[in-house]
């Protein structure tokens, strides 16, 4: 097992008196070299989720456990974001180098890494380019080699391809199993889109509004690349989307209870 | 290793260089039409000779504060006091400015009250350092400083408030932490912002040390240049200092600092209208 996330839960209080749970005693496993995707509607928490595993969010309670150790710290678990998180006084290799320097790595070694990275994601042409040169796509990649670079035992990904037209989206998808199969990276993948979610985990998680905790959990064997048209798949996506539309709108209905329990 | 984005670059470099010589031409018809029509007023005898040379006797005057040596002595002490009076408020302001960041209260406070000051007539600290300090170097430094420390502070603490978090976050995520985080992250985040406090904190610092050069002689300075030819009445020194002045001020904002600006501001991609 290399990721435990143990009863975490999570609040967040506002303003006003009100307290919204996100999560309430999730516990979700994941085990080496596996692939994970999770589901949810917006205000879920699948965000939440990864920045508390990745360590940027330390108001929850529970345990996060990686490789049997609750308090391993650093750059073990890289997160790529959904928006341009690359830093425009950088260009490309030196902005993939940015971890490598943090962790004392030598000039030379930190320059071969990331060129070794850069050309895995294809790009080793734009090394010295600056960063708004870049295209949404290439980006991503960039974002990507960045990650890997730092030899993460997780890579966690927030919906990193959402901003990106249909078919940049479809080649980073490929392009992403693709750098799976040849790193064996674990994965946990945050999306809310079923069909993407579908595609690449070998494993989907949705997550519940109502209840903060995992709703369902789909387990998909069948091999890649897959077809989104394949039957088995298309059951996975309607089903899971009868899971989501469930219950649309839980808030309303705990208004109406505490209306009446007046 | 050509790529399109290089090539593009030369492109870009080309176009520039062309539009430099045409600024170089209407400059130039600038001064001869500008130094025309002065020579007209002069010859016209609009005003008397005292009043207003012509500007060939401005020129001599100009040629003989060089051949004197008063011209380059001056120059040399007065770019000696702006830099240590800018480089020292730059220290001041980044480091107040870091220091309202990391203090919530005390930076609110210490905003409103550095806007106040920044507006402050830098010629009005004169009276003040003159007896708090006195007629001397360190006098002159206190205005240059009080003028443009403030503009400074003020950058700093917007620009580091300012930085998108997604930066701080992915740099965390990635092992950054104190120290390096702050060299390698919120300082060059905060760039654009300082780097327009500063060049507006420097041209503050110009004016005050001209101003406080005049009011408080210490017997040289192209300041001290402008009150000695008011002394003596001397008009074709007082325009040739000016000619001096106004030269240096462009000199600094057109070759360093629009430099400079422009080198962040295509690094960063802020020239573009479009992104590809």
């Amino acid at each position: 097992m290399i990721l435990h996330a143990k009863n975490i839960s999570r609040e967040y209080k506002s303003s006003t008196s009100y307290t919204h749970r996100v999560f309430n005693g999730l516990n979700l496993e994941v085990k080496k070299g596996e692939f994970v995707t999770i589901i949810g509607k917006s205000g879920c928490g699948k965000s939440t989720l990864l920045n508390i595993i990745a360590g940027l969010d330390s108001a929850y309670s529970g345990e996060i456990i990686v490789d049997d150790n609750p308090h391993l710290k650093g750059p073990d678990r890289v997160l790529i974001f959904q928006e341009n998180s690359l830093f425009p006084w950088l260009n490309v290799v030196q902005n993939i180098e940015f971890g490598l320097k943090q962790a004392n790595i030598p000039k030379k070694l930190r320059n071969a890494t990331a060129m070794n990275y850069l050309k895995m994601v294809g790009l080793s042409d734009f090394a010295h380019s600056n960063i708004h040169e870049l295209s949404g796509g290439m980006r991503q990649r960039v974002s990507i080699a960045r990650a890997l670079s730092l030899d993460p035992r997780i890579l966690l990904m927030d919906e990193p391809f959402a901003a990106l037209d249909t078919s940049t989206r479809q080649s980073l998808q490929n392009e992403l199993l693709r750098i799976q199969k040849q790193t064996r990276k674990t994965i946990l993948f945050v999306t809310h889109n079923i069909e993407e979610a579908v595609l690449l985990g070998d494993r989907v998680v949705l997550l519940s509004n109502s209840t903060g905790q995992i709703k369902k959990e789909f387990v998909i064997n069948s091999p890649r690349p897959r077809d989104i048209n394949n039957r088995s798949l298309k059951e996975i996506v309607s089903e899971a989307l009868d899971e989501l539309r469930e219950n649309h709108y839980p808030n309303t209905n705990q208004e109406y209870a505490n209306t009446i329990s007046i | 290793m050509q790529t399109p984005y290089q090539s593009k670059g030369i492109l870009k470099n080309k176009k520039l260089r062309k539009i430099d010589l045409k600024d170089l031409a209407s400059t130039a018809a600038f001064l001869v039409a500008f130094l025309a029509i002065w020579e007209v007023i002069f010859l016209l005898g609009v005003f008397p000779v005292v009043s207003l040379p012509s500007p060939l006797m401005v020129g001599q005057s100009l040629l003989d504060l060089i051949q004197e040596g008063t011209l380059g002595y001056s120059i040399a002490v007065t770019m000696l006091r702006l830099f240590v009076g800018f480089l020292t408020a730059i220290l001041i302001g980044v480091g107040v400015g870091l220091v309202m960041v990391k203090f919530t209260y005390f930076g609110k406070t210490m905003n409103s009250f550095a806007v106040g000051l920044q507006s402050f007539p830098s010629i009005a600290w004169v009276p003040f350092a003159i007896l708090l300090i006195g007629l001397n170097d360190s006098g002159i430094l206190f205005v240059v400083i009080m003028s443009s420390v403030f503009s400074i502070m003020i950058s700093t603490y917007s620009g580091v408030r300012n930085i998108p978090p997604i930066y701080l976050r992915s740099a965390t995520n990635m092992g950054a932490k104190g120290i390096s985080l702050f060299r390698h992250v919120m300082l060059p985040a905060a760039t654009p912002s300082l780097i327009i406090g500063i060049r507006q904190g420097w041209s503050f610092a110009w004016h005050a040390l001209v101003g406080a050069e005049m009011l408080i002689t210490t017997l040289v300075g192209l300041g001290y240049i402008l009150a000695v030819g008011r002394e003596f009445s001397n008009m074709s020194q007082i325009i040739a200092a000016m000619i001096v002045i106004f030269t240096i001020g462009l000199v600094f904002d057109r070759v360093v600092f629009t430099k400079i600006e422009e080198k962040v501001r295509d690094r960063w991609g802020l020239n573009q209208q479009s992104e590809p």
